[in-house]
């Protein structure tokens, strides 16, 4: 007996997600080929892997190779997420122990909070430039949330038993929160880098959207520009190729980090 | 207190009283603990067993009263005091062996005394084969002897045990109660064990405490002479329980 759902052939159900991934394709391309849909509101599928093909190697007409607005959105993303990280999990922390902490930092923080990211682009613009470093910052204050809301939350969550037991043997509030709160944290400071992965992704492309010279945003506002609607999925692929891309390196590196810690 | 005479006395607590507000909860308490004593504390329930506890082991400062350990003020920093606690305490992130050696590792005990340490205590409560295991992987009884090696391993001189046992099934609790006397006689550690369970008290001590309802004092003193390993079944075992049990009921 399995605890899996439903039972079933398991050669069978290999190949269901291949089989319904075909059939979305197949009715894509059949309904914009038979003009259900107009060409010049949607691309077939052929038409984007042909476009694929091409600006593997070509900058026209948007002015940079697919790598290039891969790596270019890659690189700002990353540049934010990881200042997010290192600023937003310590802060995170030592927020969710230490009450000095949470004093100096939870009012400004919760006025911060409920701005959307997005809204901070005009101002990333003034301040920055359409450049990587008006990107990075509104990746970073989309990042920083749920970086600092996790590990704060992980922090509180330690069970009262473990601090009481490590109070009766002396330990100082640094060793507690060295040895007892930040162990224990870890997996909520885990769920909060995948979380802020997924804020700052989006982010990312809706500053590309509006202030860019190049990336996966770029690229679709090109194609919106240019009336290619087979670069604007392209660009839209991208972005959804790289996001779990990135996600899976991120859950690696989870996976080796907490190897010793099993729940 | 008379027997006691003979031996040192290690820990002395003297007009202990707590107040909540105005509520209160613990009224001029006195006692002492002989070095090495195995002393168990019973009350009826509600009776501020935990406030006392946690007074005990200074995790909540004393409105009056203080409590003395080798003539000094209790201090968690400069005494050993070790805690187990009913709930599991066991660290999840840390292996079986990792989680004993956690109260040395707050004491600073050196490396190489703090393995060989660890080495005869896993002997002692028999979870040597358990070292590399985490607390996920091993029951819930286990669980609680890690906890209680954990306690003796820093040479407490004080431990203190808030009913360890109260959420195990009974031939389990019989069995880590055996063990419990023995690790206590190998180590001569000064113990105050709490419980509601007046046959585990009269079997493991040597004197016990009984606590009155709230505001909580101590009612009466009992000394346990009987020899050891105990029999629940000896008529004097059954005796003692039976006073003991009366001045929980009667007051």
């Amino acid at each position: 007996m399995s605890d899996k759902p439903s039972s079933g052939n398991s050669k069978v159900l290999k190949i269901l997600p291949y089989l319904s991934l075909l059939t979305v394709l197949a009715v894509w391309e059949l309904i914009v080929d038979t003009g259900l849909v107009p060409n010049t509101l949607l691309a077939t599928p052929a038409q984007v892997l042909k476009l694929f093909i091409y600006k593997l190697n070509h900058a026209d007409p948007d002015g940079a190779v697919l790598i290039v607005h891969v790596l270019t959105s890659v690189g700002e993303a990353l540049t934010g997420y990881i200042l997010a990280l290192l600023i937003g999990i310590p802060l995170g922390l030592l927020m969710g122990w230490f009450v000095v902490a949470e004093g100096l930092v939870r009012p400004i923080f919760e006025m911060i909070r409920p701005i959307p990211p997005v809204a901070w682009i005009p101002l990333a613009i003034f301040w920055f430039g359409i450049g990587l470093t008006g990107k990075a910052f509104i990746i970073w204050a989309s990042g920083i949330v749920p970086c600092v809301i996790n590990s704060f939350v992980g922090v509180r969550m330690t069970n009262p038993v473990y601090i009481r037991m490590a109070r009766t043997y002396g330990a100082s509030d640094w060793e507690i929160f060295r040895k007892i709160c930040i162990p224990s944290a870890l997996p909520m400071v885990f769920g909060g880098l995948q979380v802020a992965l997924a804020a700052s992704w989006t982010a990312l492309v809706a500053a590309e959207l509006i202030a860019a010279d190049a990336g996966l945003g770029f690229l679709i506002t090109m194609g919106r520009r240019l009336l290619m609607p087979d670069m604007i999925v392209l660009g839209m692929i991208m972005v959804g190729l790289t996001g779990v891309a990135i996600g899976i390196i991120i859950d690696r590196v989870e996976k080796r980090l907490v190897a010793g810690m099993r729940r | 207190m008379s027997e006691n005479g003979k031996r040192k006395v290690k820990v002395s607590v003297n007009g202990l009283t707590k107040k909540f507000g105005d509520l209160l909860v613990l009224d001029d308490i006195s006692f002492t603990v002989a070095e090495g004593e195995l002393l168990c504390i019973v009350g009826p329930t509600g009776c501020g067993k935990t406030t006392f506890l946690n007074l005990l082991s200074r995790l909540i400062p004393p409105t009056r009263g203080n409590i003395m350990i080798d003539g000094e003020e209790a201090d968690p920093k400069k005494h050993n005091i070790s805690f187990v606690f009913q709930e599991p305490s066991c660290m999840p992130w840390r292996t079986v062996k990792e989680n004993i050696a956690y109260g040395m590792e707050v004491k600073k005990v050196p490396r190489d005394e703090l393995e060989s340490r660890l080495k005869k205590i896993m002997d002692l409560v028999g979870l040597s084969d358990s070292a590399d295991l985490y607390p996920n992987q091993i029951s819930s009884s286990m669980e609680q002897r890690v906890a209680i090696a954990r306690a003796f391993a820093v040479n407490p001189d004080l431990l203190l045990m808030d009913e360890p046992y109260g959420q195990l099934d009974v031939k389990l609790r019989y069995y880590l109660e055996d063990e419990l006397v023995r690790i206590w006689r190998e180590l001569k550690s000064t113990v105050i064990f709490v419980t509601h369970n007046i046959e585990e008290a009269v079997y493991l001590a040597e004197r016990i405490l009984v606590l009155s309802n709230k505001p909580t004092t101590v009612k009466a003193e009992v000394p346990v002479g009987l020899p050891r390993p105990r029999d629940f079944r000896d008529p004097e075992f059954v005796e003692i329980r039976k006073r003991v049990t009366d001045l929980i009921k009667w007051w």
